[in-house]
């Protein structure tokens, strides 16, 4: 077995992939994470305080986690879905009976969606309350905030999308309520939906927000947020004096 | 093995082989800590996240083959639904709309949320028991008290409010101003602010500016979910105030997720 790992780790093939050896040695476990696009976010050595399950609660990982997974969700449906008035809500009702997994697909899709509300409030409160939103990490506690307005617009954008009566008056409700500003109020809702009523020219625009606008800003703040935890020390456990 | 640099060709002597590029602020991670605090981060940070990973996937995996997402009828703009309500992370927002002005509920109150959670870090700026939950054993309990406060204050002005509300009370007499925005707003700020108050008045020696955004933070979220339950969970037909094991038309809140 030994032998087996050894020519494989030390081939040309492996070599050409990964720039260290098998990481069971420390130089080997420090270029792992050097020479890896995913792990190079993180430093080489770990505070433990930091890993500790009773500080982060691994909550600002799930969001991640979250994201993705709605990212391939979201994708798949994709290939079904048409942001047409006449064609959306019969798409939907044949994805769940007529393609193969389509209800499970559309399942994952949704309740991932209220999860990563759920998860990334819950992460919120986490930083506040163990303190860690303190400088040095103050800007990156703005990025949170962006983030979170975005995962709500992103989850209210895909609300629509189902064209049902659900999706129909909550989205007529909920712009109602950005209607209420008295100056740019009106121009706001005329914005987001395209005409003076919830119709196709909103729905393309929710679409067009929730699959492309929305979730690129995501990844591009959730890219920065996450250097920024690296760049701003690792997590604030790591001041913790004993 | 790379081949080992011929030292005494390329540092001759006297050369100076550092120089001080830049002088950083930045907290260093390891000072004050001995190799003792710290372990390599594969695999167990790798192990760890997988795992986190693999377990938020496997629960939302179970939940989806046994719960179906709902789907009504075709979208009708002519006929509407009863309760019409907004997704249920905004009716928070919806339900403060019953109790006073939608340009306070809906646009200056959010508006305020926002610039008070932004501007937390730069008004409480002392690192000391960062990365420490509720940093001292006193900030844990006025969060304790804050949070049970808010719990109780919430819900009793929210049944208050729709048993005797303003709006009505002085209709005519007073204008609308001040029953729909002046009377509401400042009801709900004071009750809002009262515990940070209590801390900044009354207990001023011994409070610090984290033990304040802990008060007003925790009356926030505890806020936030009080006013989002009492919209998603007791709000029925008509948008009135029900319990939600009793609503009228089989009207089900969950349906609506
Ligand atoms: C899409 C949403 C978000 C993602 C994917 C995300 C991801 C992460 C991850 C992976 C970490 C590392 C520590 C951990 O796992 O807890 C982290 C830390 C952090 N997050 Fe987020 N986050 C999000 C939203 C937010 C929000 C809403 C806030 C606050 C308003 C926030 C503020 C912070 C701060 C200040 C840290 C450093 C914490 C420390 O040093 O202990 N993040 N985030």
């Amino acid at each position: 077995m030994t032998t087996l790992i050894n020519f494989v780790t030390h081939s040309r093939l492996w070599r050409s992939f990964f720039r260290h050896g098998m990481p069971d040695n420390p130089l080997d476990r420090s270029l792992v994470m050097t020479t890896n696009i995913f792990f190079h976010l993180h430093p080489v050595k770990v505070n433990v305080k930091s890993i500790r399950a009773g500080y982060s609660m691994g909550l600002g990982v799930i969001t991640l986690a979250a994201f993705i997974s709605l990212t391939i969700t979201g994708v798949l449906l994709m290939f079904y879905y048409v942001p047409s008035v006449e064609r959306a809500f019969v798409n939907i009702v044949d994805l769940q009976t007529k393609v193969p997994f389509g209800q499970l697909l559309r399942n994952l899709h949704r309740w991932g969606a209220h999860l990563m509300v759920l998860i990334t409030v819950l992460h919120m409160a986490r930083v506040f309350y163990t303190g860690a939103y303190k400088p040095p990490r103050e800007f990156n506690w703005g990025v949170g905030v962006i983030l979170l307005i975005l995962t709500l617009g992103a989850s209210f954008t895909g609300y629509l999308l189902p064209w049902d009566q659900l999706s129909f008056w909550a989205i007529t409700v909920g712009t109602s309520i950005a209607s209420y500003e008295p100056f740019m109020g009106p121009i706001i809702k005329k914005i987001l939906l395209g005409g003076p009523e919830v119709g196709q020219e909103s729905l393309i625009r929710f679409y067009a927000l929730h699959i492309m606008i929305i979730p690129l800003f995501m990844a591009l703040l959730i890219s920065l947020h996450l250097w920024r935890v690296r760049k701003d020390g690792g997590l604030a456990a790591n001041e913790v004096k004993d | 093995m790379t081949d080992s640099l011929p030292t005494k060709q390329v540092f001759t002597k006297g050369t100076k082989t550092y120089s001080l590029v830049e002088i950083v602020k930045a907290p260093l991670t390891m000072v004050e800590k001995g190799p003792d605090h710290t372990l390599f981060a594969f695999p167990i940070v790798a192990i760890l996240e997988l795992l986190l990973t693999l377990g938020m996937t496997l629960a939302l995996l179970i939940f989806s083959l046994f719960k179906n997402a709902p789907l009504e009828e075709l979208a009708n703009p002519l006929v509407t639904t009863d309760p019409a309500k907004a997704p249920w992370y905004f009716m928070g927002l919806q339900e403060l709309l019953e109790h006073m002005h939608p340009t306070l509920a809906g646009v200056i109150l959010p508006a305020l949320v926002v610039l008070f959670l932004i501007a937390i870090p730069y008004i409480d700026q002392d690192r000391t028991h960062a990365g420490k939950w509720f940093s001292t054993p006193r900030g844990k309990r006025i969060t304790l008290f804050s949070a049970i406060y808010t719990a109780a204050a919430m819900p009793l002005f929210v049944i208050l409010s729709s048993m005797f509300p303003p709006r009505e009370l002085f209709r005519g007499v007073l204008p609308d101003l001040l029953t729909q925005s002046v009377i509401p707003g400042a009801v709900l700020f004071t009750l809002a602010l009262l515990p940070a108050l209590w801390l900044i008045v009354a207990q001023r020696k011994q409070t610090n500016t984290r033990e304040v955004m802990l008060a007003l933070f925790t009356v926030f979220i505890v806020a936030a979910a009080v006013f989002t339950l009492t919209g998603f969970l007791f709000r029925g037909p008509g948008f009135k105030l029900y319990l939600p094991w009793n609503m009228p038309n089989g009207y089900n809140p969950f349906d609506g997720l």
